[in-house]
């Protein structure tokens, strides 16, 4: 990245390396922040698509040609199973006019590449893409083709390109040809933009552009990741919640076979040893003194969770309060603690050298681990480069992973690369939970059977609080977890009286971001409480939601979902041979989906046989990634729902193993998942994590049509089930 | 004649001392109630022991009366829906050696043992008292026709059963519960128990 | 201890330090295969599977000294894509993967259970297919596996016309 040659264009600037026919472009934007009041802001929290984080103020390359006429794209964003190196493949080939065999997406690396400032997580990157960089590709485009001009001597206007290929008067130039050589670039004003309707793959079911590496086993994940001269870590953990270390006494392990160095530091102690047993081995031998707090359990836990408990923000209100006198009726629900579980474990390969240090990692959060390593080493943020791998599930488990500050520590005190990874018992007793939740619903009909007022009063572990990706600032500021709120609004807000209230309460171990946040709690319990209303008033589940949502553009398009999967679904509220359906609905991110659910009890136990989902994401440029992103969410959320929970036992979380932690597996997914994607905006929204809402109420409230059951605590049991 | 009737006194003694010496268990109603009272006793001791045995989770998990296997002290049914399947020996692709190899697994925690298995249904004790459970291993319909001989064997030689007292340690690297009797004093009951006619206790 | 693995059709004799070493671990560090994951260490996710003589064994829980003198088959053996094998041409054909880890384990499962049974039904995939999948890609597997399937027999039907 030596090349100097920087134009600023309104608030765009450009890169062009030099040579070797590699082009490179950066784009800065500029991250707009929203400040009028609190309660405003908390609805565009839990409503608004955020925009594209992009800060840097140094040019990164997001592109490069090579020699073959391939495009290099570095994606800012990471790739961990979502499908968002393909949407955005998809994006960039339109816009330069290749095919999508010519273009490959590549992690940018934090040292070359253009990197997001904040995350990858929040069902944003499409989104957030969708206008940067489809000008960047078509400015590329523009660049490509005034290059060609110079060189056949030829006008651009009489060029014409297609699959990366310019032609003109009978003659023809690759990109890579076009580029070759050139040392000035000339920066075009703001592209014009193609007409979405001449676009060849937006919008179009292409395979996923990491299929092959996936089905072939390729080497692409941080857990594959090695360095030359590479040596192994260990980091001791306590296994109590809420230790701290004090002392080590390493005698027995220094001198076991393989071991090259014992590291005890302020916050931690690792070992390095030549080989991932030996390191494992030594780490077992390690005696560490914890300090602990007193042993909880998951009693205590739920105590603490409970509604009333901490500092209330009222983050949405229409209409009068209920009046004490009032009948409403009142449900409560809890959910429990749930672990992302994801397949990979949070690993790491740290290669620290005096002025240096790479870092090759499956993280959501390059620039954070970036900087805390830098902060950590006494280095400047420039001289380390994080390569960011594909990653073995994020979830939101990888937007903090400090494991790659002890990995260089380790790396740093053996002068060798060292990799290093978490046990899963580990990944059980350290991951950063979905906090628990309890909520209080009340309701109350009017004459006609519709509610004439509805009231959410829940808490939540944190979520966005204490994380290190968001600045408390923001959460004292605006009073109520960002990412606990999801999912927690009313959105029947043709309701004349409503009124949701979020209490904060912090627990004695990490909770945070869980795929969704907090909408797979709320949402369970807000559209079960829903249909007991429906069935109190004795109307069609359907028909009760309908009329209760308001006239606002994101009402209807989450009426249309609603009426979309109720119709696909051929919604009833009868049983038929045993098996009852279950509606819910939810907005997330600005994206309305529906969902119904077909289950019977099968040996006592809940059978989900098929589910329809319906849901308007805005413009989807791959409808079968969309597809497969609903599939995937309902079966993650289902798994949520219906089985996962962790515990507390004497001062410990618990399970720390799979099967003990009970997940979904093949025979419990659907065999039918039927998905109906509307467009009811002209943008792609988010995609992600929206269809993990209804799941839960989906289930419940079929189990209530079956059993006259309301199930009211997540994992969903019978009372019948032992 | 004095002489002759000492020397048939005599003899008579003599005769009298032999099968009073010799035979005198089955001569003596008293005594045979005593012998039987010795040998149940004994029999009941030799059986308990190797009931404690038989019906400890080591042992019992893997005798399931439904065809499911369990784990763990508590016994819960084996994760992620292992049965026994056409052979004992789980699914088709997926047998209980694609875990379980033969001998422990000290890293992962995953017992293991020679021809790792589920006993046959037939063999099936999980809710079974004690005396259903010796009537069933001496039944030979039940047992795999095993003679006393065969059983001796099994019980007392055969890895599998053996494992009880080396099972390793669990997926935590905790060492598993022995069964609450050694292994030799197992061996000696069981050997004693059919020595002495495999009887089964009325109660 | 010298030992001695044909892998993926090679012949590799190896020095091994510790002869209890997870075959896992010698797959992955010493002969540099990464397609064959490490998820738990446990036996318990099955992202380790690989094929031990053809049968499915789950590599983190099996040590090295067990594979002497026997043929392990990894994804990286199991097709290429030149020549890529019926379970892993379904898979592209039904795009299954999404973070893609736990596929190589269960394409591997799955594998083994073709070999075992051909045409498996629903309830054959239930009881044999007992990997964790975080992403939630069941439902696309299930159809890759009955697709493999047909593949499969297709393929052996078509290399018996040959003969």
């Amino acid at each position: 990245m030596a090349d100097k040659s920087k134009k600023k264009v309104s608030r765009r600037k450009f890169l062009v390396r030099g040579g070797l026919g590699t082009i490179g472009v950066v784009a800065i934007g500029a991250y707009i922040f929203r400040n009028p009041i609190r309660r405003q802001i908390l609805g565009m929290v839990n409503s608004l698509e955020a925009p594209y984080t992009d800060n840097t103020d140094k040019p990164m390359v997001w592109f490069e040609v090579t020699s073959d006429n391939t495009i290099l794209l570095h994606s800012p964003k990471m790739e961990m199973g979502q499908g968002t190196f393909t949407g955005i493949a998809q994006m960039a080939a339109d816009e330069l006019s290749v095919t999508m065999n010519q273009i490959k997406v590549v992690h940018a690396a934090s040292s070359t590449g253009n990197v997001d400032s904040f995350a990858t997580g929040g069902s944003t990157s499409i989104s957030g893409l969708w206008k940067p960089l489809r000008e960047l590709a078509a400015m590329l485009r523009v660049m490509l083709l005034k290059e060609a001009a110079l060189k056949l001597n030829i006008g651009v206007d009489e060029l014409s390109v297609a699959d990366g290929i310019i032609s003109g008067n009978g003659k023809t130039l690759t990109y890579a040809q076009a580029a070759e050589g050139v040392e000035q670039w000339e920066v075009p004003d703001a592209p014009v933009l193609k007409d979405i309707k001449d676009y060849k793959y937006i919008g179009q079911p292409i395979a996923r552009v990491d299929l092959e590496a996936k089905v072939y086993g390729d080497p692409i994940f941080g857990m594959d990741a090695d360095m030359p001269g590479m040596l192994y870590g260990a980091v001791v953990r306590p296994t109590k919640i809420g230790a701290t270390f004090v002392s080590a006494d390493t005698s027995g392990a220094e001198s076991m076979p393989g071991v090259i160095k014992i590291i005890v530091e302020d916050d931690f102690v690792g070992v390095v040893a030549n080989s991932m047993i030996a390191a494992e081995h030594a780490k077992n031998a390690i005696k560490v003194t914890w300090n602990s707090i007193e042993d909880l359990d998951t009693t205590a836990i739920t105590e603490m969770m409970t509604v009333g408990n901490g500092n209330s923000t009222i983050i949405q209100q229409n209409g009068a309060a209920f009046d004490e006198d009032d009948e409403f009726a009142t449900l409560e629900f809890r959910s429990p603690i749930g672990a992302h579980a994801q397949i990979e474990p949070n690993g790491v390969v740290a290669s620290v050298e005096a002025d240096n240090a790479i870092i090759k990692i499956s993280t959501q959060v390059v620039s954070l681990t970036r900087k805390e390593v830098a902060k950590r080493l006494g280095l400047d943020t420039e001289q380390v480069n994080i390569v960011p791998t594909y990653l073995g599930g994020g979830f939101g488990r990888r937007l903090h992973t400090p494991h790659a500050v002890q990995a260089a520590v380790m790396s740093k005190a053996v002068g060798k690369p060292v990799k290093y990874f978490f046990s899963r018992k580990e990944e059980f007793q350290h991951d950063m939970f979905r906090p628990p939740t309890h909520h209080i619903i009340k309701g109350k009909l009017n004459a006609e059977g519709y509610l004439d007022g509805l009231e959410h009063q829940f808490v939540s572990g944190d979520v966005a609080t204490d994380s290190a990706l968001v600045p408390n600032v923001l959460t004292n500021f605006l009073g109520a977890d960002v990412g606990a709120i999801r999912g927690g609004f009313i959105q029947y807000t043709d309701i004349p009286n409503f009124k949701s209230v979020y209490w904060h309460v912090e627990l004695p171990f990490a909770t945070s971001w869980w795929r969704s946040l907090g909408l797979l709690a709320n949402t369970f319990a807000m559209e079960s409480f829903i249909d007991e209303m429906a069935l109190k008033a004795n109307k069609n589940a359907v028909d009760f939601r309908l009329r209760q949502i308001g006239e606002q553009d994101i009402d209807v398009r989450l009426k249309n979902v609603i009426k979309a999967a109720a119709e696909k679904a051929k919604y009833s509220e009868e049983v038929v041979d045993g098996r009852a359906m279950g509606f819910a609905a939810s907005i997330d991110a600005n994206t309305p989906c529906a969902q119904v659910a077909e289950v019977s009890i099968v040996d006592n136990e809940i059978k989900v046989h098929k589910v329809t989902v319906a849901m308007d994401p805005g413009l989807a440029v791959n409808p079968d990634q969309i597809r497969a992103q609903c599939e995937g969410c309902v079966i993650m959320g289902m798994s949520a729902v219906l089985y996962e929970q962790m515990f507390v036992e004497n001062g410990e979380l618990t399970p720390t193993i799979y099967g003990p932690y009970q997940m979904a597996l093949m025979k419990n997914a659907p065999k039918e998942i039927d998905v109906i994607l509307l467009q009811g905006k002209d943008t792609p929204g988010a995609v992600g994590e929206p269809p993990l809402g209804p799941i839960g109420a989906a289930i419940a409230n079929a189990v209530r049509r079956l059993t006259g059951e309301r199930l009211t605590q997540l994992p969903l049991k019978l009372s019948t089930e032992s | 004649m004095r002489l002759k009737a000492i020397y048939i006194f005599s003899m008579f003694l003599l005769l009298g001392l032999i099968f009073v010496l010799a035979n005198s268990p089955k001569f003596s109603g008293y005594e045979i109630v005593e012998k039987t009272k010795l040998q149940n006793q004994q029999g009941n001791e030799d059986f308990n022991k190797m009931m404690d045995v038989l019906t400890h989770q080591r042992c019992m998990n893997c005798h399931p009366s439904d065809h499911i296997p369990k784990q763990g002290d508590e016994s819960h049914p084996h994760y992620f829906g292992m049965t026994r399947g056409e052979d004992d020996h789980g699914f088709e692709a997926t047998t209980c050696n694609t875990c379980h190899q033969s001998e422990n697994n000290m890293s992962s925690g995953v017992p293991g043992a020679p021809h790792w298995a589920l006993a046959p249904a037939s063999m099936a004790w999980e809710g079974l008292t004690r005396t259903e459970i010796a009537k069933r291993l001496l039944d030979k319909s039940m047992n795999g026709n095993r003679s006393h001989e065969d059983l001796i064997k099994h019980m007392t030689e055969d890895d599998l059963v053996l494992w009880a007292w080396e099972p390793g340690v669990d997926a935590e690297g905790e060492q598993r519960t022995l069964p609450p009797v050694s292994k030799e004093d197992f061996k000696i009951a069981v050997e004693n128990w059919f020595a002495n006619g495999a009887v089964i206790p009325s109660k | 201890m010298k030992i001695s693995i044909t892998v993926n059709g090679v012949v590799k004799a190896l020095e091994i330090a510790d002869e209890n070493t997870p075959l896992l671990w010698v797959i992955r560090d010493t002969l540099n295969l990464k397609g064959t994951k490490f998820g738990c260490g446990k036996a318990a996710c099955g992202a380790c599977t690989l094929h031990v003589d053809g049968e499915a064994v789950r590599s983190c829980s099996y040590p090295v000294k067990f594979a002497e003198g026997k043929e392990v088959t990894t994804i990286e053996g199991l097709g290429d894509r030149e020549n890529p094998h019926p379970v892993q041409q379904a898979w592209i054909d039904e795009i299954v993967p999404q973070c893609g880890y736990c596929q190589p384990g269960f394409m591997m499962a799955t594998a083994a259970l073709l070999n075992k049974v051909p045409t498996p039904t629903d309830e054959d995939i239930d009881k044999n297919i007992i990997n964790v999948c975080r992403c939630g890609t069941y439902y696309r597997m299930r159809k890759a596996i009955h697709k493999a399937a047909e593949l499969q027999a297709d393929k052996v039907m078509n290399e018996s016309k040959t003969l």
